[in-house]
């Protein structure tokens, strides 16, 4: 099967009809490893450098794939349309979301939607019924609720930080037809498990998607096992199921309303919500909010929902990282004195 | 027993040497490249000033960004809690703390009991740290040890508007050249150092008394700086500088 990639900084693409027009959907995620050098040749390099790596990744790929669509993430994807529109040669494709839940916002979502279902129909010569759609939504909650089962086991065993990011950049990377099966053999494995370990705290972590292997590990390294988190390469991307029992279109609008928001939505009430009763489902003292450098929509944010959740009791620390696959001391620092303050 | 405090930090390395919790001994050497033949050479020096057989060692806590290096360490503990020890040590009662390094500047808060409720870091950036002093002094042609006094002689401060050290330094050559006095560029400078680090005290809150600990601490320009924005008047202990391997020897006791 072709795949179809997508720029997306939070979780605002509909995979599922891409996935109904015979595509597999893969999320352009960047690779840490890689300098962001052929992107910097169009980008000034103060810009979100994750942007920067994921246009990288596509100046070098975007031959395999069939096309790439562009979703509302934040104002790195609005504008990095034109600029990867001008230097790669692929049908492109623009579903903007709104960043706001009313009746006037689902009405123009709606619309969004109908017009990305009727570009990909001229595009590739195909038709998009509702059945298929309705076929795909099923698969993308089959593999919701396979990945959801799996996610609430970090709470219970040893699984650790790294796995749980690369059960999720499979799931948003690969092939979506055989997943459900794999992550039925995965549940399997990992219920198998020992008990969640005794020397690690757990924690909740919030802000900027993490898409670095190092992060994670230095999170762990620091004695902090993530057991629940808000990120579109986490739990936005699965806690919320797609209606099934409405037209489908409909039903995925209703979807992005109901999935954990954003910081680039308002209000954040929603938001701090499911952050507040995350932590308080799992029994997480300890919160961990963080932004990638240049990140504005999670470093804005980090001011107000740091506050709220300190007032809430919480303990929390707000860190800003570098796209770096070296994590400098003071980060590693902070972390430890983050664990040490706990004990205490 | 004896309890030792080895804290490694970027520009220097500091030991503490503690016998039934009383300070006995502490000693300052850079820290250079070689963070490991540093603080080995350090530890064997102390050892033999103080005729110290491994026997009679209790406990060792390492601290600083090099304290994984110590393999000899019964424990690693972060610079923030021992900073935060080394005050309960020498300030008991403190609630809060200013800590400008070589590299960094940390503001720590502590609760009634001396834990550590909240801390802030600066950013990865050497403005508003010890380094940016060293850069500064270089271009005015003065020396870290004069720099506090010259302040306080200053007609007014200049104004220093960036953060950047690489900017400032810019800055201070343009008044320079406009014939600025350098007491008053120094008396700038070390605005600009208590700006940044009361932002980051805001963040926080800042609870009384307050106490200075750090190299940075010695400087009277910057903690004359400190009280004046604060309004508050700030403590520093006698041994402000080797307040984090003061702190690890504590917490090794």
């Amino acid at each position: 099967m072709k795949t179809f990639a997508y720029f997306d900084s939070g979780h605002e693409f509909p995979e599922e009809i891409v996935m109904a027009a015979g595509f597999d959907p893969c999320k352009i995620l960047g690779d840490v490893e890689i300098g962001t050098g052929p992107a910097d040749e169009y980008l000034h390099n103060y810009f979100c450098p994750f942007a920067r790596a994921c246009f990288t990744e596509a100046l070098s790929r975007a031959g395999e794939w069939a096309g790439i669509g562009f979703a509302h993430g934040c104002d790195a994807t609005n504008r990095h349309y034109d600029v990867w529109r001008a230097h790669i040669d692929k049908p492109f494709f623009w579903v903007n979301t709104p960043m706001k839940i009313d009746a006037t916002a689902r009405k123009f979502h709606l619309r969004e939607l109908e017009n990305f279902r009727a570009g990909l129909e001229r595009e590739y010569g195909i038709e998009i019924s509702d059945e298929k759609l309705a076929e795909a939504i099923r698969l993308s909650n089959r593999i919701k609720n396979g990945l959801k089962r799996l996610a609430a086991l970090r709470a219970e065993h040893d699984i650790n930080n790294l796995e749980y990011l690369e059960l999720m950049n499979r799931a948003l990377t690969g092939p979506r037809q055989e997943l459900p099966e794999e992550l039925e053999r995965k549940l399997d494995e990992w219920q198998q498990r020992p008990p969640f370990p005794r020397a690690l705290e757990a924690v909740l972590l919030t802000g900027s998607d993490v898409t670095s292997p190092e992060w994670m590990e230095a999170l762990e390294e620091a004695g902090l096992r993530v057991v629940r988190d808000d990120l579109s390469l986490g739990e936005r991307y699965f806690r919320a199921a797609i209606p099934e029992d409405i037209p489908p279109l409909k039903a995925l609008v209703e979807y992005y309303g109901a999935y954990p928001q954003p910081a680039t939505r308002v209000p954040s009430d929603r938001r701090l919500q499911y952050l507040e009763t995350a932590a308080w489902e799992n029994d997480i003292r300890l919160v961990i909010s963080q932004n990638l450098k240049f990140c504005e929509p999670y470093a804005i944010d980090a001011v107000w929902t740091t506050g709220v959740l300190k007032n809430k009791g919480l303990k929390i620390i707000h860190l800003e990282r570098e796209y770096t696959p070296t994590l400098d001391q003071q980060v590693i620092t902070r972390l430890e004195t983050f664990k040490e303050m706990a004990l205490q | 027993m004896i309890a030792i405090g080895l804290d490694i930090g970027s520009t220097t390395t500091k030991i503490a040497v503690m016998e039934e919790r009383k300070l006995l001994y502490t000693e300052i050497v850079p820290t250079g490249y070689n963070v490991e033949k540093t603080w080995k050479e350090l530890f064997a020096a102390t050892r033999e000033r103080l005729n110290l057989e491994m026997e009679m060692i209790g406990g060792i806590v390492s601290t600083g960004y090099g304290r994984n290096s110590v393999d000899i360490a019964t424990r690693r503990v972060t610079e923030i809690m021992c900073h935060a020890a080394g005050i309960r040590y020498s300030l008991p009662g403190t609630r809060s703390i200013i800590d400008i390094g070589g590299q960094d500047s940390k503001f720590i808060q502590l609760g009634e009991t001396g834990e550590v409720t909240d801390f802030k870091m600066n950013d990865k950036c050497a403005a508003g740290t010890g380094r940016f002093l060293e850069v500064m002094a270089r271009a005015l042609e003065s020396n870290l040890e004069d720099f506090g006094k010259l302040s306080l002689v200053a007609e007014k401060a200049a104004r220093i508007s960036s953060m950047c050290t690489v900017f400032a330094e810019s800055e201070v050559i343009s008044l320079i050249a406009k014939g600025e006095a350098r007491e008053n560029i120094i008396a700038g400078i070390h605005d600009s150092i208590a700006n940044r680090m009361v932002s980051m005290m805001g963040r926080s809150g800042v609870v009384t008394p307050v106490a200075m600990t750090g190299g940075v601490a010695r400087n009277e320009g910057i903690r004359s700086a400190l009280e004046k924005k604060l309004g508050i008047s700030i403590e520093v202990p006698a041994t402000a500088q080797v307040n984090g391997a003061v702190g690890a020897a504590s917490l090794a006791s």
